[in-house]
């Protein structure tokens, strides 16, 4: 009697656990649907399908004004490796990647560290700095271009100096620093303002604390300020790079890839022209997924580096 | 000794903006012999030009890029601050999956999506409309918001959350009575980020709006230059016209944006 009551009991029990557990997994399913759902489906049709069928078209000859597309398997991946386009254009963004991580980085912290103060003057200078993070990067392209063509502002300065004229953009040689220059001097005023508000963040006490245990300037600045800019750093190296990668806006503007073959054109830049203007679009997808490989890579390990650093703290 | 350095390094890092400033405002045939004379007298004969234009190049940019930055913005950070903090409070084992996933598009630049992206639209019949662009707008920078949101959500207290449940308020409602307002740095900084590269935008609009179907403040000024080459009058005011809703709107916002950046950023 005892047992039938508590078997039933117990029965009766598991039956409303696993109905609260129904209920529970349709209202996580309902709270999915109405926070998550809609960003990620608009991210599903809009990035990862678009990858999935690059990856589809890698595989395959296609150009819709040479018909018929047929499978190639593996192809498309073995020219690229003999491309010297590719090879070039792939040296090419490397380049411009580290140059645009590391510049403004560094150089947007020495600024910050000379603009933290307080007042007008410097809030000023700030304000001044940041301009060109927010114009247009046509806008950018244009002007510099005009400072540093052959017979432009920079080559007349420098000609009353009595340096000869240097090709800054008619240089296959130099074309590209100059280009890397021009977009860090575009993304320094973003780093100065980060690195700003991460000093601003540096609470006095520890300052003054490390300062009577006899720390000079240089120790408590490597020992004190610097661990705790780590956030500033991760923002920073985030958004440098994905400036780096989606690179193109000046290239176009500027160089349009050149001058020579290819001494400016990143992979982003040579992807449309292979893709759009020849309309190798089978091997623009080639191009394409490996590219995305390696800013796979490249964000999994500067994420994983930089979180790493904040989480010691 | 500090403010002198400042000075000299800041005039130098801002010649080209003078540059900007200058020719603006100058006599549009003086700028080509001598681009960093100052303009005087100044005089507007650039910008009324531009503004003037038979053709309404750019009052119908302006037009455009007003739409599509503000649409897009509007819907993005909507729906990245409740995507943000979903992933910021769930613990599931698919809520991490859909962050990952989320995270590593964080990087990928559009050049590399924008072919297949084209089909994708040509199936929707969204190809050459403000609504296509808008929707890749919203799906590719979602994941720079779900960044930005998710970890400024892990700074604020969960109890705030809780204690609007238990006085009965539906999860939708208690995030928008709630929630959202604790997020406003974070919206700030998202709006920031997401108003200025929207509206300087130039290969998204140029593939996916097309020449037909007129053209945003960056994609006017491109082909702007493209056509006068010779006109730098025209091209000058154009790039004024074109910054200065976007300056204006920084310096409007830069108090939230650096505490969101902050806050979001420091504790995230």
């Amino acid at each position: 009697m005892t047992t039938d009551v508590g078997t039933r009991r117990r029965r009766a029990a598991a039956i409303t656990a696993t109905a609260r557990r129904r209920r529970l997994i349709w209202r996580d399913l309902g709270h999915f649907g109405v926070f998550a759902a809609p960003g990620m489906l608009v991210y599903l049709c809009f990035v990862l399908a678009p990858i999935v069928v690059s990856f589809g078209y890698s595989l395959t000859s296609y150009n819709p004004f040479n018909p018929p597309t047929t499978f190639v398997g593996g192809r498309n991946y073995a020219l690229l490796l003999r491309d010297e386009e590719f090879l070039t254009a792939l040296r090419v963004t490397v380049i411009l990647t580290v140059i645009l991580v590391v510049v403004p980085n560094v150089a947007g912290l020495a600024v910050a560290v000379l603009l933290d103060r307080k007042g007008w003057f410097y809030n000023a200078w700030r304000a001044t700095f940041f301009v060109p993070v927010v114009l247009s990067s046509v806008v950018v392209s244009v002007v510099w271009t005009r400072l540093l063509a052959d017979d432009g502002v920079v080559n007349q300065v420098l000609g009353w100096a009595g340096v000869p004229k240097v090709g800054w953009l008619s240089d296959p040689d130099l074309a590209l620093y100059s280009l890397a220059a021009i977009m860090a001097w575009q993304m320094l005023g973003f780093c100065v303002v980060v690195y700003l508000a991460g000093l601003q963040a540096v609470p006095h006490e520890l300052q003054e604390a490390a300062s009577i245990d006899g720390a000079g300037p240089v120790a408590r600045f490597r020992r004190v300020t610097w661990p705790l800019l780590a956030p500033a750093l991760t923002i920073n190296t985030v958004v440098l790079l994905i400036t780096a990668f989606k690179a193109y806006d000046h290239i176009q503007v500027i160089t349009n890839g050149g001058p020579g073959s290819g001494s400016t054109a990143t992979i982003a830049f040579v992807i449309l022209h292979t893709g759009f203007t020849a309309n190798r679009q089978g091997y623009a997808s080639a191009m394409a997924v490996v590219m995305l490989v390696i800013i796979a890579t490249a964000s999994a390990i500067t994420l994983r580096l930089l979180q790493r650093r904040e989480v010691r703290l | 000794m500090r403010a002198l350095i400042t000075t000299v390094v800041g005039a130098i890092f801002a010649v080209p903006l003078y540059v900007v400033l200058a020719n603006t405002f100058k006599h549009g045939p003086d700028i080509a012999p001598d681009p960093v004379g100052l303009p005087v007298p100044p005089m507007l004969d650039n910008i009324a030009a531009v503004l003037s234009r038979p053709d309404r190049l750019f009052w119908a940019s302006l037009g455009n890029s007003l739409m599509v930055t503000g649409l897009s913005v509007a819907v993005l950070t909507v729906l990245s601050a409740m995507l943000g903090h979903y992933l910021a409070r769930t613990d599931s084992r698919w809520g991490r999956i859909a962050t990952l996933v989320l995270l590593s598009g964080l990087m990928i630049p559009p050049q590399v999506i924008l072919l297949p992206v084209v089909q994708v639209l040509r199936l929707f019949d969204l190809m050459t409309t403000v609504q296509g662009l808008l929707l890749f707008n919203v799906g590719y920078y979602v994941p720079f918001g779900v960044f930005v949101f998710a970890g400024f959500v892990r700074t604020i207290p969960i109890e705030m959350e809780q204690a609007a449940a238990i006085d009965g308020a539906g999860r939708l409602s208690a995030f928008w009575r709630v929630v959202f307002p604790l997020l406003r740095p974070a919206s700030a900084s998202a709006i920031i980020f997401f108003g200025v590269w929207i509206w300087n935008d130039f290969l998204n609009p140029l593939i996916i709006l097309g020449p037909g179907q007129g053209t945003t403040i960056t994609t006017g000024i491109y082909r702007a230059v493209g056509q006068y080459q010779v006109d730098f009058g025209t091209v000058f005011g154009l790039m004024f016209l074109a910054t200065l809703p976007v300056v204006v709107f920084y310096l409007a916002l830069q108090k939230q944006f650096v505490k969101g950046l902050t806050s979001g950023a420091t504790k995230g």
